[in-house]
């Protein structure tokens, strides 16, 4: 039919120059990792089939190992602080005053700063020599703590510097969350004589478990992804305590130039990334028909 | 838009009270950086404490303008940002439009795939896209920076519900008033969308300022740094920099237009988070 | 000049048929109600006629030219929306010129037409603001002003009164019926109430499963219904339908024994309808009144009262089952519950076979 063909060629003027787009700068780089994953690569072109030795040598390498669990530990010290204390700080501001609305812009503005300010700043409350914590020890007389250059301390730093970042986004997603509880629900459960834990339990919490699981899922994903912190302010140092996968990744690739396995590693942390937001997915969803 | 939560209830005492310390806290690091940025360099190399004490001075943000790159990364960074936004409001409303209004063959699919995009991190395909880049001559390019952010599947999949929300009765109005199909998305619906547009547009834009990994490697001559970039670049550098005033200015510097973008849509953004990002 | 002209329009969505070969001729100036329960096709018709619905056989046309084929803005059709349809960004002005500058019709002539339009609606003073700033029956104006000002050989209207509110629906209907007298051009109303399409239309359109029932004036479709279906859906309250048998054509005329045992001597003529045929007796409320006690009424319990002041309706239940709806002048004082006798004015009665054909009554002798 003429109608229907012209019809086609509109529909796709239209979606055509996204598809475009989307199609050479992220699909056909999906597909090129895949392959270059099984290569035994450089970053000049090289290309020898090796099939999985890549993904054997990832399996087997002791600083992927370490880099893993590094990872690991930061996603678990900031997602689960960040949701509760973005969750408790809606909650609070999530009212008509003034003052909330000041605060609200306090607490929304680290997020327009960029990694490179933030670990700008960051260095300079936190190093020895001349950081703001240093400056306050010193104060009370008290030795300064070299939170970047010991293992002991680097992970739980670039947590904290990564909360401080991070907490403007979740705030935003529940306050947006919670305004969409109707405000008749909590008339009702006036009425009803609910107490405050009975109607957050009852009423607040269940109807904002979708924004609950959107905070989390993209959080851990962009945790498990950490990488300009680590770089910026440690350097994934010292020895490696606090080198996180994507740090690693950049190293063997642009570093050491070997970017088949730096693209196998790539290809697990996506896998990694998709399994457990998918899981995350599947719990809450679950529980929810468990419910209907 | 009506305000629907327990807002009429005032904040106890006790809570006002660690909602300012916390408040304080979010502020302390800033106010620290700005201070240290109006310090000397020498000043501060004797002694940081000194920063809460006059004298301060503006010989920091002076330096910034003389012969340092960092305008040079300034306006890269807005020719990058801005090029961003612009490409990825365009791209996003008319395949936002396509999607939710109009009928081919394979609409259904194609969304799905784009769709799919969404689950797919950075990490996936920057290397491989890093390879692409390199074959085409793309890199240090503003075309090789601005590029990647126009493939977000979220501004596609944002517009696509914003145009759906949109009652058809409007077009089959128009339509009736004899619009084309281009006069109808120009004239009619496109103006409709405009909290949706300023939403995207802030957080399109703010992604790109803040972007740090793809930069990083596809801009490898200091003359396309980002602000990001080259201010890592100077951070690394940091014992052989003027100092640390210096570096702190460059900070304040650097933050200061998304700062001014983010006041400025401030209230954009919250409306439309609240009627679309949560559903 | 003629007016829209229908032939065998059908439509299917997939498997679905929506309309099956619909006929119908308007005349230029006339007002047509297509009145149906929803899914009766109505919208879909409507729809086709706009262009915004494509047709799958049939033709349409409108003024002697064939406009199946054109696209909606190009087939002289101006249509009025459920919910208005108004474009919220723009002020009530740039509403009614959107359709004439994509006509590219003169600036002035632009602006004399809404002044024109305008002033007829008496919304002149509003012309400047936004629908969002207006009223309800503001909006309805703004979308009314919208169509004329097109100069359209035919309006459309989508349930035009069904988003006011009962004060503003009784003073909207007046102005409908105004308008009608100062366009020169055919207007249909799409409703899926009676009484709206009753009071002003020159002829209802009754439509029902997929096809055209009836096609009437209000006298005619509700005096002579076409089928049991147009029967029950026309008229408030709804006419009641008795099961009954034919017993026999004495003197030319149907005579019924109901389910209940009772016996009536309609005035329906019997030609062609066999005797001990099963058929349903049709009365209207106000053939149906109380009878006496004592008298030889046929027995009912009544279930609800609705008094109207003028006269009252009584909802009573036959011994078998049926519903039948009973009308009292003034102010009735039975009450639920209470066994009342009906007495029926059998020479109104109408006559519906098996297959839902109509037999009416023939004006007595």
């Amino acid at each position: 039919m003429n109608r229907a063909r012209r019809d086609a060629l509109v529909g796709y003027a239209f979606v055509g120059p996204f598809l475009l787009v989307y199609a050479a700068v992220l699909v056909v780089p999906l597909l090129m990792g895949i392959v270059i994953s099984f290569n035994n690569a450089d970053l000049f072109g090289r290309r020898e089939w090796i099939g999985l030795a890549n993904y054997a040598q990832a399996l087997s390498d002791p600083v992927l190992r370490q880099a893993f669990f590094n990872t690991l530990t930061l996603t678990l010290l900031i997602v689960p602080p960040l949701t509760v204390i973005a969750l408790l700080l809606a909650l609070a501001l999530n009212r008509n005053t003034r003052l909330a609305a000041v605060l609200r812009g306090v607490f929304f503005s680290s997020l327009v700063l960029s990694v490179t300010i933030v670990t700008l700043i960051w260095r300079f409350i936190l190093t020895p020599d001349a950081g703001l914590v240093a400056v306050g020890l010193q104060a009370v007389g008290q030795p300064p703590i070299p939170f970047l250059s010991d293992p002991a301390y680097v992970i739980p730093a670039l947590a904290v510097t990564t909360l401080w970042w991070s907490l403007g986004f979740p705030i935003m997603l529940f306050l947006a969350g919670l305004q969409q509880v109707p405000g008749d629900i909590y008339e009702a459960a006036a009425l009803d004589g609910a107490g405050r834990w009975t109607v957050f339990r009852r009423i607040t919490l269940p109807s904002i478990r979708r924004t609950l699981l959107l905070v989390v899922m993209l959080q851990t994903a962009a945790q498990l992804q950490i990488f300009g912190q680590a770089q910026l302010l440690t350097g994934g140092g010292p020895g490696g305590a606090s080198r996180t996968i994507v740090l690693y990744i950049f190293e063997v690739s642009f570093g050491r130039w070997e970017l088949g396995y730096a693209t196998a590693i790539a290809e697990l942390l996506f896998g990694m990334i998709l399994l457990v937001t998918l899981l995350q997915y599947w719990f809450v969803t679950r529980q929810e028909g468990d419910r209907a | 838009m009506s305000e629907t939560a327990p807002s009429s209830q005032r904040l106890s005492p006790l809570v006002t009270v660690l909602l300012l310390i916390g408040a304080g806290i979010m502020l302390m690091p800033m106010l620290w950086t700005l201070l240290l940025s109006f310090k000397s360099n020498a000043a501060l190399m004797a002694d940081s404490g000194s920063a809460f004490m006059p004298p301060w001075t503006l010989e920091n943000y002076a330096a910034i303008f003389q012969g340092s790159l960092t305008t040079r990364w300034l306006i890269n960074s807005l020719i990058v940002s801005t090029g961003s936004t612009i490409g990825v409001l365009v791209l996003s409303s008319l395949a936002g439009y396509g999607f939710a209004r109009l009928d081919f063959p394979f609409r259904r699919t194609l969304f799905v795939i784009v769709l799919l995009g969404l689950a797919v991190p950075e990490q996936a395909v920057i290397l491989p896209r890093h390879q692409l880049f390199a074959m085409l001559g793309l890199h240090n390019s503003y075309p090789g920076l601005i590029l990647p952010s126009l493939t977000g599947a979220f501004g596609v999949f944002f517009m696509t519900q914003y145009f759906r929300a949109i009652p058809p009765e409007l077009d089959e109005a128009a339509l009736l008033d004899g619009a084309s199909r281009l006069t109808l998305f120009w004239k009619v619906l496109l103006p409709l969308t405009w909290p949706a547009q300023a939403t995207l547009g802030v957080f399109t834009f703010l992604g790109s300022w803040n972007d740090y990994w793809w930069p990083l490697i596809s801009a490898t001559t200091s003359d396309y740094f980002t602000l990001t970039v080259g201010l890592a670049s100077a951070q690394m550098n940091y014992a052989q920099t003027s100092g640390l005033g210096f570096l702190m200015a460059q900070a304040v510097f650097a933050s200061i237009p998304i700062l001014v973008v983010y006041i400025a849509f401030q209230k954009q953004i919250v409306r439309a988070m609240a009627g679309t990002a949560v559903r | 000049m003629s007016g829209l002209e229908l032939i065998d329009v059908s439509k299917s969505y997939g498997a679905t048929r929506v309309l099956d070969g619909v006929s119908l001729s308007i005349a230029p100036r006339e007002f047509i109600a297509f009145l149906g329960p929803s899914g009766s096709g109505k919208s879909t018709l409507l729809r086709i006629i706009a262009g915004l619905e494509t047709l799958d056989s049939g033709e349409v046309h409108l003024g002697g030219q064939r406009i199946d084929g054109l696209a909606p803005g190009a087939r002289g059709i101006a249509m009025v929306f459920q919910h208005y349809a108004l474009y919220p960004h723009m002020t009530v002005r740039e509403n009614m010129a959107f359709g004439l500058i994509n006509a590219k019709v003169p600036k002035d002539e632009i602006a004399s037409r809404i002044a024109q339009a305008a002033d007829i609606l008496e919304i002149g003073s509003q012309l400047d603001k936004k629908p969002g700033q207006m009223s309800g029956g503001q909006r309805q104006r703004v979308a009314i002003g919208r169509a004329i000002v097109k100069q359209p050989r035919l309006f459309l209207l989508d349930e035009p009164l069904s988003n006011l509110d009962a004060a503003l629906r009784s003073r909207t209907r007046v102005e409908l019926a105004q308008l009608r007298n100062r366009v020169d051009a055919a207007l249909i109303m799409v409703t899926h109430d009676q009484a709206e399409a009753m009071t002003l239309a020159d002829r209802i359109v009754v439509m029902n499963d997929r096809r055209i029932q009836q096609v009437g004036t209000p006298a005619e479709v509700y005096a002579r219904p076409a089928n049991a279906f147009v029967a029950r859906f026309v008229g408030s309250p709804a006419m009641a339908m008795l099961a009954g048998r034919v017993i026999s054509g004495e003197s030319g005329r149907l005579r019924v024994r109901l389910a209940g045992g009772a016996e009536l001597q309609t005035a329906v003529a019997a030609a062609g309808i066999a005797a001990d045929a099963p058929v349903e007796v049709g009365l209207r409320p106000e053939h149906v009144t109380l009878a006496p006690p004592g008298s030889g009424g046929i027995a009912a319990t009544v279930e609800l009262v609705e008094r109207l002041g003028d006269r009252t309706f009584i909802y009573t239940r036959l011994a078998e089952g049926s519903e039948v709806i009973a009308c009292a002048p003034g102010f009735s004082e039975v009450r639920p519950g209470d066994e009342v006798l009906l007495a029926i004015d059998a020479a109104a009665a109408h006559v519906f076979s098996a297959d839902g054909t109509a037999h009416h009554p023939e004006a007595s002798a």
